[in-house]
């Protein structure tokens, strides 16, 4: 249960002393609330009132670790939707004292046959399941020392103490769970595994029982437990499964918040497709260690794929390992096909390829999980990503054939890829993954590969007698860049103080995205750029964003073009400037004019694009920072993180704090509903830290009809300018929008009213 | 007794839909719990089994299938075989080889197999096209015209023919209609508010919300069916309260854990031992998450499926 900071104000000193670096209590509470500082930073909290707030901001559900570090449970939400699941559930094999040894031995081996890798994770059965039904100690520990032979974690079920005792006495160095402790026995067996040291799981014959016998565990001082919820059939289990679960996340009862153990063995008998089926629901709802009678291949498949797909986290997207994979008996001579490693991009992907059958060597690249489009659009699926690809994995020396296959969608790369892989004869595959069995069927790629290979063997013959030096910026500014010509495009820029609060607004239209821009940045044709800039420019926008693409060849010379076009043309109008060449934006800022305002680098984040903060602090910029690392922050303890990580660096290299910007990344309505006041709270907690924000708040009407976006927008400007947003990159054409945030500039007291405020 | 379990019932409730006629008709969805949940309150109607036959069944491979329907040819002599399936409730026509871009079978012949069907069953029937949408809609419009009276499902009225299928399907010829959408809960219930725009009455239409095998990016089909049921349930959205049908086999049976033969996989063992487990873990897990009826072929994984049903409600 999280705890709100007015609750922790409530027992705090209420001195206002500073001395734990915030301005107030009261602040000191909201951070600590958000778990954005320790409140042993303050020292004055009296001793009591940490121990009860420990106790109230402990998690509903224990993490508990067993075997060779196995955790189970820590779970927060109920449905996987609502945050993330943490803990993926386990699975184990049933072996009994009531079984013959040969009938032990084979249900061993059979369990070690399946361990297999899907998308970068083991498969396999994690545990045995040794479950006691006599009384000699001798006869037991005999079965445990063999269940342990196999290397994997045990669970003991034995409600015989002395059994028990033998038992542990052979196995407790691996860390087992004695799944023995029942209304009768609890005391005597909660001695047994605290002196041994191990789990203790806790078996009822109802709800209630257990509830009973748990509360006397843990007055007894023992927390590290399991709950055994097997029923007497299916539908008990179900019952109980949730019902713990339930209990412990919904209503915030510790008691019950313990990871749980369903015992398919028992409820499903002798029928392993009922245990498939009902392995999948638990796998689904709340079991954390899923018993099984066995676990053949034809089990296994579905199981752990379902696993696999359940417990991934919904904001990290599901990721396969960047390497070759040979499909229908590829050999070296096979043609290369390359694609993002985003899992489902690789199945649909791999899949329309295997069905064409024909031998071909499938290239996945580090994307950071993401789609073909999207990663290139982020710079993650580029020439030098390739490349880097290439040499990592010495595809030059593995592979023979010299046709390379890239996504239709990324056409545009060709040429880059071409340079940065001479050898290789670049050609361009279908725009959808469907057309591939008749591509590779018909070998479309073959006169596709001839024609770069003849048009390589052109350059090489020219290239050979010019080499290429790279240019300083003053170099390329005097050869590179096309000398600017004044258009007077009847719109003036109106000029921006920079200590001002007015809201900042950067108009996000200059965007390579759009093949009008991309075409007249690749041909320096002032004329789509000029009328987009005047437009935005005419409707307000304090800022323009300059996005070049990921312009890995000329970005330098592209960038200072942009810039110098824009300024000069429009009385040198500030600039974010956007792309992930990183000296494109050092270019930029070199003939960049700072009348109206510091350039922006867009932009930072906490992963691999932190290094924009060195390069915006070097270069006194202001830096857009993005609050995520690798894909989108789970919650607000992870945007601060961010936050906090990347102020802190800024600070370190000079930067006033400021200059910084911190995005907290707007998420589509459409998709992510759940997460929108999430955000507007991230927009608050900055503000009260006095930092600055900005993001681009569009996206929130992604895929939304174009008569709504409007009104969606301007109402989430709204809300968000309330919560203490500074700034937002925009589409400033939209006239109800920029109305809107004028009219919050007037509520905030940042603008002085006149009844024709909407007009300047 | 310290621990008194709280319930959940919710105010809001799955529309009861009722596909068929006479004896055999069956009823969909009805309950204000989430699936299963009968400690929150008894579940109104049990979740249905569909059997699926496709107009390609003859080619199918797996033994145990071929055993199952041996002497079987025409899709009327499947259909009344696939009538006997221990655990079947409804029986779905998957004209697969209506498509353009396949074998191109005509409407004709299609509507030809559907009367000679209905003529000799007496189970509900749910007809599933070919995915290409200019076909499908003449395949659905012919197909609910032939079998007026049936009261069938025609699965599938997507947001781009929803009208046409819609029209055709619920308000000429009074059958139900399966709105289909990939993942996509906003879709889903846009979809819903336009059927509902063209006075296509709630009572007449299911969903199918999106499928996809267990291991093949299932976790969309998860959270989609947790936050349908989620908003259906807590939230009372009438929008969303249409009771869904997953059509099951038609993703399991095409994936690798199916069709790898032994040969190519020896570790993995008998191939349709693998397709029978792939289509029953989908099931289970459609059905966890809020399908109120499925659709499956193995007679083997019907019967799983059917006995895990009565064993939870």
């Amino acid at each position: 249960m999280a705890l709100k900071g007015l609750d922790i104000f409530k027992m705090s000193p209420k001195k206002n002393c500073k001395e734990c670096g915030s301005p107030t209590c009261m602040a000191f509470c909201m951070k600590v609330a958000q778990g954005a500082v320790s409140i042993d930073k303050c020292p004055y909290f009296s001793e009591e009132a940490k121990a009860s707030l420990n106790e109230a901001t402990a998690p509903a559900m224990k993490t508990i670790t067993f075997g060779n570090d196995l955790k189970l449970g820590g779970e927060t939400v109920l449905f996987r939707h609502e945050k993330t699941l943490v803990n993926k559930n386990l699975f184990a094999v049933a072996v009994s004292t009531a079984m013959s040894a040969e009938e032990v031995d084979a249900k061993l081996a059979d369990m070690q046959k399946v361990d297999y890798e899907r998308i970068s994770e083991r498969m396999y059965v994690e545990t045995v399941f040794v479950s006691n039904t006599q009384s000699d100690p001798a006869v037991y520990a005999a079965l445990v020392e063999k269940a342990a032979a196999t290397g994997r974690a045990l669970v003991l079920e034995c409600w015989d103490v002395e059994c028990a005792k033998a038992a542990l006495a052979v196995c407790k160095d691996s860390k087992p769970i004695l799944d023995g402790a029942t209304a009768a026995n609890w005391e005597a067996m909660n001695a047994v595994a605290q002196e041994a040291g191990v789990v203790l799981g806790v078996y009822a014959e109802n709800l209630s029982d257990l509830y009973d016998t748990v509360k006397k565990l843990e007055a007894a001082g023992n927390k590290n437990l399991v709950l055994d919820v097997t029923g007497k059939n299916g539908k008990e289990t179900l019952a109980n499964a949730v019902l713990v679960r339930r209990t412990a996340i919904k209503d915030g009862d510790r008691s019950f918040g313990y990871p749980s153990i369903v015992n398919l063995a028992r409820v499903a008998q002798g029928d392993a497709r009922l245990q498939t089926a009902y392995a999948s629901m638990f796998v689904e709802k709340y079991g954390s260690i899923i018993v099984m009678e066995s676990m053949s291949y034809a089990q296994a498949l579905p199981l752990y794929g379902l696993r696999q797909n359940i417990f991934t986290d919904p904001q990290k997207p599901m990721k396969v390992e960047s390497k070759i994979y040979p499909l229908n008996g590829a050999d070296e001579n096979a043609p290369c096909a390359l694609t993002v490693d985003f899992a489902l991009t690789y199945f649909l992907v791999s899949g329309e390829l295997e069905r064409s059958n024909q031998p071909v060597n499938l290239l996945i690249t580090d994307a950071s999980g993401m789609s073909v489009l999207t990663a290139w659009a982020a710079g993650k699926f580029s020439s030098s990503s390739i490349k880097k690809f290439f040499d990592e994995n010495d595809i030059e020396n593995k592979i023979k054939s010299r046709t390379l296959i890239i996504p239709g969608k990324v056409a545009v790369m060709k040429g880059e890829i071409q340079e940065k892989l001479p050898g290789w004869n670049v050609v361009v595959g279908p725009l959808e993954a469907v057309q591939l069995p008749k591509y590779m069927k018909d070998k479309e790629y073959e006169a596709a590969a001839k024609a770069a290979a003849a048009e390589n063997a052109a350059k090489a013959a020219t290239a050979a007698a010019t080499e290429v030096k790279e240019l300083s910026f003053e170099e390329l500014l005097e050869t590179k860049v096309p000398k600017i010509e004044v258009v007077d495009m009847g719109v003036k820029y109106k000029g921006h103080n920079p200590e001002s609060q007015t809201f900042v607004t950067i108009g996000e239209r200059i965007h390579c995205i759009a093949p009008v821009i991309r075409k007249a940045m690749d041909e320096r044709d002032p004329e789509p750029i000029l009328k987009r800039a005047a437009e935005q420019i005419a409707a307000g926008a304090t800022y323009l964003d300059v996005n070049i693409g990921p312009a890995e060849k000329d970005g330098p010379e592209r960038m200072m073009w942009a810039v110098k076009l824009l300024q000069e043309n429009f009385n040198n109008v500030p600039l974010a400037l956007d792309t992930a060449n990183k000296r494109a934006i050092e270019a930029g800022i070199k003939v960049y004019n700072r009348t109206n305002g510091k350039p922006i680098v867009n932009s930072a984040d906490a992963g691999s694009r932190i290094s924009y903060i060195d390069l915006a602090a070097a270069n006194d910029a202001i830096c857009i920072a993005l609050c995520s690392a690798d894909g989108i922050a789970k919650d607000n303890e992870e945007r601060m993180k961010h936050c906090h990580n990347m102020l802190e660096r800024g600070m370190s290299l000079g930067m006033d704090a400021t200059d910084l910007w911190f995005d907290p990344l707007f998420l589509v309505v459409k998709g992510m509903q759940d997460k929108q006041m999430e955000v507007l709270q991230a927009i608050k907690m900055f503000s009260d830290e006095g930092l600055k924000s900005t993001g681009g708040l569009s996206n929130n009407s992604n895929g939304a009809p174009k008569n709504v976006r409007p009104i969606m927008d301007s109402a989430l400007v709204a809300m968000a300018m309330m919560q203490g947003l500074t700034s937002a990159i925009v589409n400033p054409n939209d006239l109800r929008l920029m109305e809107t945030i004028k009219s919050c500039d007037i509520f905030k007291n940042h603008v002085l009213y006149s009844d024709s405020y909407l007009e300047i | 007794m310290s621990f008194v379990p709280k319930t959940q019932p919710f105010s809001g409730k799955i529309n009861a839909v009722t596909l068929g006629t006479g004896d055999k008709a069956i009823v969909i969805g009805g309950q204000n719990v989430l699936p299963f949940y009968t400690f929150d309150a008894p579940i109104e109607n049990a979740p249905k089994v569909g059997v699926e036959i496709t107009d390609t069944a003859n080619e199918w491979t797996a033994p145990g299938l071929r055993e199952f329907y041996a002497g079987c040819t025409t899709m009327a002599d499947y259909a009344k075989k696939a009538e006997t399936m221990e655990g079947a409730d409804f029986l779905c026509l998957h004209f697969e080889s209506a498509d353009p871009n396949g074998a191109n079978r005509s409407v004709e012949e299609c509507v030809a197999d559907a009367k000679s069907v209905a003529e000799a069953v007496s189970m509900p029937i749910v007809i599933m096209g070919c995915k290409n949408l200019e076909k499908d809609g003449e395949l659905f419009s012919k197909i609910a015209e032939a079998l007026q009276g049936k009261n069938i499902l025609v699965m599938s009225a997507r947001a781009e023919d929803y009208k046409t299928v819609g029209a055709s399907v619920v308000l000429a010829y009074g059958q139900k209609v399966g709105a289909e959408t990939a993942d996509d809960i906003n879709l889903a219930k846009q979809l819903n508010i336009m059927l509902k725009g063209l006075n296509i009455p709630a009572e007449s239409v299911v969903m199918n919300v999106g499928t996809a095998a267990v291991g093949y990016g299932y976790e969309y089909v998860a959270s989609t069916l947790d936050r349908i049921r989620d908003a259906a349930l807590k939230q009372a959205d009438a929008d969303l309260q249409m009771p869904i049908v997953a059509p099951v086999s038609a993703d399991t049976w095409g994936v690798k854990e199916s069709t790898a033969s032994e040969e190519d996989e020896p570790a993995w063992g008998c191939a349709e031992e693998r397709a029978i487990h792939m289509e029953v873990s989908t099931a289970a897990a459609n059905l966890t998450g809020g399908a109120d009826a499925v659709i499956m072929r193995h007679p083997a994984a019907v019967a799983t499926i059917k006995k895990f049903i009565n064993e939870l409600v």
